[in-house]
């Protein structure tokens, strides 16, 4: 077996738009963003002596009165209704604990998951000793946020046939803040896959389910073997969404698919070398540009 | 077991009495508690006091092979030991964040300063040097554990004999010290460390935090010095923001105060050795019956005595005036009460209660420093006599005043027991 | 202690650097891509690695959850190979517990904790090389991973080790003067306050002396803050320019 191996190099930033960086609003913690007091402290900052103050770097936005420094990468700061790829924790009395790569554990209720049998099922004291067999530590979901408590922790539902139980896929897990916020983070890709586009940063991959769901609420995964094609779909997508994360490009279903085309010409496994990575990435940039106009 | 938490009430009324230059014991901004250094049996055991706080550290030495970076060099070795018996807050075992901090402080305190020769520690270059091992044990935590500490084993340190070695040939003789003088180790400075404790963001500043007050600031600030103002380390701790102004001023409150606490320590090393000349009974087979060991001991305290035979005398005739028909409770021996007039127990007790007074007289190692030294000692050592508090009747008071005029013959003694021990005298006649 | 002049009379120190010079510095953000935040730091010959998990869940004992504010955890550690003799226990010693300590200390003073209630925020800072002043390049270092990881700060902490000889203070001490007995304080300053955030001297100084050598210890530490002021911008001008649309 052939290794490839490589000497370091300097990262060379791939980039078509370069003037873009003179409009931004940059700034590092420690600096004064403005010393005007009719001004809002919104997240990013704080106030010292009168002065309103960035506490992270990144890039100042004002919304009317109110300022906020977005970091460039940070954890996952949920709001509602955002969706979320999440792994079981722990099972508590009556809630899941959620690791959602947020600050804390997201708390997903017992009252909040459909149960097998419909919408007016009750929950009784039985459904809190078999919670385990619906979901059990290392379960991946997808769910949506429901509410956001005082302390920062998620609560989310996953009262939605489109939620619930992850079955056979792969997850990639990215910064929260690649992900473009859309109408729609479900997608059933032409190339024969689906795609769940986590806002906290959480990919999953997934085959393309044959009918859609069935009785299960949500609990039903299917186990039958994946086909060579699909599976072979499905590492290509991922290496697709590494290779953008790589050159920091907003993960959208167009960018996904752009880039997953431009990937064709290359096999699989070699699409994560630099060289061909920044191939594709330059490829798919100059074809969103087009789209755009 | 974990510290229970402070109550928020008492949080917020003890930073408001920080505020108001208030403290919870009445001392001021810039006073320390009463320090009070005290000698074990052996050389090189100390005990020390800081209010409430309460350390006792022994040195001791062992022959061992240098290090191989310093083949002439004896080694210092540093070791602070927060027992759950101080506080049920210390965990056995484990070297808990506290522990590290207070070894290592330590550590810079006294070595990295160089106060002590460890050249001199060298007996055969490359295979044999002194280690010296100091220990240091907390025996009771009310706050600024550091300073206590530094002054425990420095004073230890500088009361420490080792023995004498002769060297023939290649043979390493170590002299027993009946066969000759143990030999004190040569200090060139005493570096004593002075915690400044912050609150409120560093607004307001207090010297020697006790425990509540620790556990209501913000950080603490140790410097530890010498009396030549020479600093031999700063450590800040705890997360805040200090200015330049702020440490500037601590040093120099931090200079006052060392130079007040060595010479504390030199009062007591020579009261020690005094004692030790005059061949007194001192260490630890004496402080017991004095109580010096257990933290439940009293203190001494001031009582007026300017009317003190007037009222005495207003007892007595009281007193005069009642049946004696209550057979009065007679204490030999602290803890073993008596009552009625049952047959006396004499063996031995009489020669050594007389013994012990004249040896009292000598029993000077107990260096006290209060913040007023003009307070008359007479006075506060007068008042012992009227703090007799083993018997819980009354009546024991009575017993005394028989002869007024005696009252100041026992102004020597130092415990209750003698008192005790005289009225059962009294009452034997 | 005599063997090495420290200071040569025409005010050259061994490496050939001014009294107040400070070591090169050379910076990285973003070495990692499976950390929150991570940095690469290199001052003179010393060499830093800080990696930064969190704020997230606390891992291990839920009691250690502090309701108002985030743990902070640090931990500090040498590779084996970064110094001349190997060491056999790399971490784990007082010294390398009392260093964990005080890194967290630091960044306990500057970052904004309170905006985390029962999180943790982990940092781990490795020496790759050791050549003098490793606090000081831990804090730079671990400064740059905990912008890099988005979590706020009021402002960077700068650290530098000042040294005292013939009445100069030397900035930025390497090995062979920190091991020359000279007395040297570390001083860690959020710069534009003024604010030490932790200060530690060891060996004797006399009192007077004090004040120039913290003055000298924060004019260095200053001259660091815009190193790694200027690694920060760049850092920012790169990655915003990648995501910009």
């Amino acid at each position: 077996m052939a290794a490839d191996m490589r000497l370091p190099t300097i990262r060379k930033p791939v980039s078509l738009s370069v003037s873009t960086s003179d409009r931004k609003d940059l700034v590092v913690p420690g600096d004064v963003i403005t010393s005007d007091t009719g001004f809002m402290r919104g997240h990013g900052t704080y106030v010292d002596e009168d002065k309103l103050t960035a506490s992270v770097a990144g890039e100042v936005q004002r919304v009317d009165k109110l300022i906020c420094v977005r970091p460039l990468k940070t954890r996952f700061n949920g709001e509602v209704g955002d969706v979320v790829v999440g792994r079981i924790t722990e099972v508590q009395q009556k809630r899941w604990k959620v690791e959602t790569n947020s600050r804390l554990d997201s708390v997903l209720l017992l009252s909040s998951v459909n149960l097998p049998g419909g919408e007016l099922r009750r929950r009784s004291a039985e459904d809190e000793l078999t919670m385990r067999e619906y979901l059990q530590e290392g379960d991946l979901i997808s769910a949506e946020v429901q509410s956001v408590f005082s302390d920062g922790a998620l609560s989310l539902h996953t009262r939605s046939l489109k939620y619930g139980k992850l079955g056979q896929g792969v997850l990639v897990q990215l910064s929260p803040s690649l992900i473009k916020r859309q109408k729609t983070h479900f997608h059933n890709l032409p190339c024969g896959a689906s795609i769940i586009l986590g806002n906290n940063g959480f990919v999953w991959l997934y085959p393309t389910p044959e009918q859609q769901e069935e009785e299960a609420g949500g609990f039903y995964t299917s186990l039958e073997p994946v086909s060579l094609s699909d599976r072979e779909v499905i590492s290509r997508l991922r290496n697709c969404l590494l290779a953008l994360a790589a050159h920091k490009v907003l993960l959208y279903d167009t960018s996904v698919l752009y880039c997953y085309e431009s990937s064709l010409q290359h096999q699989v496994k070699d699409i994560l070398k630099p060289e061909v990575m920044e191939e594709i990435v330059m490829l798919t940039q100059q074809k969103l540009l087009e789209q755009e106009g | 077991m974990k510290d229970t938490p402070l109550c928020n009430c008492e949080r917020d009324f003890l930073l408001k009495a920080i505020e108001e230059k208030k403290r919870l014991d009445g001392r001021q901004t810039y006073d320390y508690r009463k320090i009070k250094i005290t000698f074990g049996t052996d050389y090189g055991c100390c005990f020390v006091d800081l209010g409430k706080t309460r350390v006792m550290a022994q040195v001791s030495c062992e022959l061992v092979a240098p290090k191989d970076n310093r083949p002439n060099e004896g080694i210092m070795f540093f070791n602070v030991e927060l027992s759950p018996m101080a506080s049920p807050a210390f965990e056995q075992g484990r070297q808990s964040e506290l522990s590290v901090k207070l070894n290592r402080q330590l550590e810079r305190c006294l070595r990295n300063s160089k106060c002590i020769d460890t050249e001199s520690l060298c007996v055969v270059s490359g295979e044999k040097v002194w280690q010296i091992r100091v220990d240091v044990h907390m025996l009771n935590h009310d706050g600024n554990l550091m300073d206590a500490v530094s002054i425990a084993a420095i004073t230890a340190l500088c009361h420490f004999r080792r023995p004498d070695v002769g060297i023939q040939g290649d043979e390493v003789t170590v002299y027993s010290p009946e066969e000759r003088d143990p030999i004190p180790l040569s200090i060139y400075h005493m570096p004593i460390s002075v915690s400044f404790s912050f609150f409120q963001e560093g607004t307001y500043l207090l010297v020697d935090p006790c425990e509540r007050e620790e556990r209501v600031m913000d950080g603490l600030l140790m410097i530890a010095m010498n009396k030549h103002r020479e600093i031999c380390s700063i450590q800040s701790s705890g997360g805040i923001m200090l200015l330049k102004e702020q440490v500037m001023r601590c040093s120099k409150i931090a200079s006052v105060k060392v130079s007040e606490i060595t010479e504390l320590i030199n009062k007591a090393l020579e009261n020690d050795k005094k004692a030790r000349k005059a061949g007194g009974r001192c260490g630890f087979a004496e402080s017991m019956p004095q109580e010096r060991i257990t933290a439940l001991k009293k203190d001494k305290t001031a009582v007026e005595m300017t009317d003190v035979s007037e009222r005495a005398n207003e007892i007595v005739q009281k007193a005069e005036a009642l049946p004696q028909t209550v057979p009065s409770p007679v204490v030999p021996v602290p803890g073993v009460g008596q009552v009625g007039q049952g047959p006396q127990n004499t063996w031995g007790l009489d020669e050594e209660e007389d013994e012990e007074d004249s040896d009292e007289e000598q029993e000077e190692q107990v260096t006290k420093m209060e913040e007023e030294h003009s307070e008359n000692k007479e006075e506060s050592r007068g008042g012992e006599v009227v703090e007799i508090s083993d018997s819980e009747e009354e009546e024991v008071v009575i017993l005394h005043p028989e002869k007024p005029d005696r009252t100041p013959k026992n102004t020597g003694s130092t415990s209750h027991q003698k008192v005790a021990a005289s009225s059962k005298k009294r009452t034997k006649k | 202690m005599a063997g090495l002049e420290l200071l040569s009379d025409q005010g050259y120190r061994l490496d050939g650097r001014k009294a107040s010079e400070l070591r090169k510095v050379q910076a990285r953000m973003g070495v990692f891509a499976q950390a929150d935040g991570s940095a690469y730091l290199e001052q003179g010959n010393t060499k830093a690695l800080a990696v930064v998990y969190g704020p997230h869940e606390i891992r291990g004992s839920r009691s250690r959850a502090l309701h108002d504010r985030a743990v902070i955890n640090c931990q500090y550690s040498m590779a084996t190979f970064s110094t001349a003799e190997r060491k056999r226990r790399p971490h784990g010693d007082r010294k390398s517990t009392e260093m964990s300590l005080h890194l967290k200390q630091t960044f306990e003073a500057a970052v904004m904790t309170q905006l985390y209630p029962r999180s943790q925020i982990d940092i781990y800072v490795k020496i790759l090389q050791s050549d003098g002043g490793n606090y000081s390049v831990c804090v730079n270092a671990a400064t740059l991973a905990v912008i890099d990881a988005g979590i706020p700060m009021r402002d960077y902490v700068c650290a530098c080790t000042v040294g005292f000889v013939d009445e100069t203070p030397l900035a930025d001490l390497c090995y062979a003067e920190e091991s020359g007995g000279v007395s040297s304080l570390a001083l860690a300053l959020l710069p534009r306050g003024g604010q030490i955030a932790l200060l530690q001297m060891d060996a004797r100084l006399h009192q007077d002396h004090l004040e120039t050598l913290i003055e000298a210890a924060m004019t260095a530490c200053k001259g660091v803050s815009k190193v790694l002021d200027e690694v920060v911008r760049q850092h920012l001008q790169e990655v915003s320019v990648l995501t910009g649309e």
